[in-house]
């Protein structure tokens, strides 16, 4: 029940931060942060899968409803959510997360969290900006927005991840 | 049919995952004219108040610039009030007719929300239908054109920006007339391109782009941009790459412009057509 508030509590935050902070974050027109799909990333490494996608489904649906982007972030973030139990499966070593806890660098290595931090904010991004696009007109300009948009993403959710509370 | 439970529990992930893109997808391909529903109008309202609230926290770091703006438009309201009050009277006696010659109303209203890294880039308006705002107006910025209004509500509404892939402006080249189609490519939001300019066409860097006035929407003559020098050839006709007048980053203060004579200028040219 706790940790039902908990999440609330993140998803409340993490979306608020981005529509209010983030989404008017823009330099030269090629980085974006998504820093919302922390909220992905944190969820428990048990949980099952089908409720991590309904939960990417809500998520992305909510910041679309706020954006005026309909179905765009819906779409990126089910496929982050479907991808991240595979990228938790490659990389769970005797360092990685397991059982109920949240993925992080403070219960496993920092080392292991960017890797799989940077591996499902990829998969979201490059989702997302070319099915904003929906062309490969500017090809090689959206990959460049994808990647530097990635990395800082991910910057933002490793910071994020040391202030916020661990127990 | 056991066989056939076993396959979709074993395969429930999965499909749960092709559903819900599927359901994303559509949602997509739906939005086109999301910005008309009833439902858009009630999140607007919401957003809209949210907007509101964070935009009035962050005027105040933009002032100065703001007074600049006003400045240099006050001086060109100056300057144009010269030229007809100055204008030369030989034999006639000008007339200022004050109320045949008018046609397009300005209704001033503040950016509350605006962004400029989307492909489909939206601007919301703090103005709405209770204060004369309605679909298919123009807007316009002191230096130049920013949006068509897409969607209403009460107090607020939203504008298809310039910097949206599916905007298309009838403009043309000030100095020779030729017209084209302004349309941002989605890539710079500094850049816009005019295409189908018949290549023959004479043209040199820092030619100022307006709008043409066929399409009812804004006046004619009012500024969009200016030429960059690059161009690129296709058929018998030239696209331009055109420096917007308006930098979108900085927009604060716009004008809503109604056309008064739209409805009936629609009418008879639907008449004629059909």
């Amino acid at each position: 029940m706790n940790r039902i508030i908990r999440y609330t509590g993140a998803f409340v935050l993490l979306v608020v931060l981005q529509l209010i902070i983030f989404n008017n974050i823009e330099f030269s027109g090629y980085i974006n942060p998504y820093v919302y799909l922390m909220f992905i990333l944190i969820l428990p490494v048990s949980i099952p899968s089908w409720i991590l996608l309904l939960l990417s489904f809500l998520t992305g649906s909510v910041i679309d409803l706020f954006s005026g982007t309909m179905g765009v972030h819906a779409f990126a973030t089910v496929l982050a959510g479907f991808v991240r139990p595979w990228v938790l499966s490659l990389n769970v070593t005797a360092e990685g997360a397991e059982g109920d806890m949240s993925p992080s660098a403070y219960r496993s290595s920092i080392r292991w969290f960017i890797v799989y931090t940077v591996s499902v904010v990829f998969v979201h991004h490059l989702a997302l900006f070319f099915v904003e696009i929906f062309s490969l007109r500017h090809f090689f300009h959206t990959l460049l927005r994808v990647l530097l948009s990635t990395a800082v993403t991910s910057f933002f959710i490793v910071l994020f991840d040391f202030i916020r509370p661990h127990r | 049919m056991r066989s056939l439970l076993n396959f979709l529990l074993r395969f429930k992930t999965l499909i749960l995952f092709l559903l819900l893109e599927v359901v994303a997808l559509a949602m997509i391909s739906t939005s086109h004219n999301y910005h008309q529903t009833v439902f858009y109008g009630l999140s607007r309202n919401i957003t809209g108040f949210v907007a509101r609230r964070v935009e009035r926290g962050t005027y105040y770091f933009r002032l100065r610039q703001v007074n600049e703006e006003l400045v240099q438009e006050n001086t060109m309201l100056r300057k144009r009030i010269e030229g007809l009050t100055s204008a030369p009277q030989e034999g006639v006696a000008a007339v200022h007719d004050t109320v045949s010659g008018v046609n397009y109303t300005y209704l001033s209203a503040r950016v509350i929300s605006n962004s400029v890294n989307k492909q489909k880039n939206f601007i919301t308006l703090d103005r709405g239908s209770r204060q004369g705002v309605a679909v298919g107006m123009g807007v316009a910025s002191p230096s130049g054109v920013v949006g068509v209004v897409v969607g209403v509500s009460g107090n607020y509404s939203v504008v298809m920006s310039l910097l949206n892939t599916d905007f298309r402006l009838s403009a043309s080249i000030a100095r020779n007339d030729y017209f084209g189609s302004l349309a941002w490519d989605g890539t710079n939001y500094r850049y816009a391109r005019l295409s189908e300019i018949p290549h023959h066409v004479e043209v040199s860097e820092g030619d100022t782009i307006v709008t043409s006035g066929y399409s009812a929407i804004f006046p004619a003559g009012l500024m969009a941009g200016t030429l960059t020098g690059d161009q690129k050839r296709g058929g018998d006709f030239i696209s331009l790459k055109v420096l917007l007048s308006v930098d979108f980053k900085k927009l604060t203060n716009v004008y809503v412009i109604g056309n008064l004579t739209h409805e009936e200028r629609e009418n008879l040219e639907k008449e004629v057509v059909k």
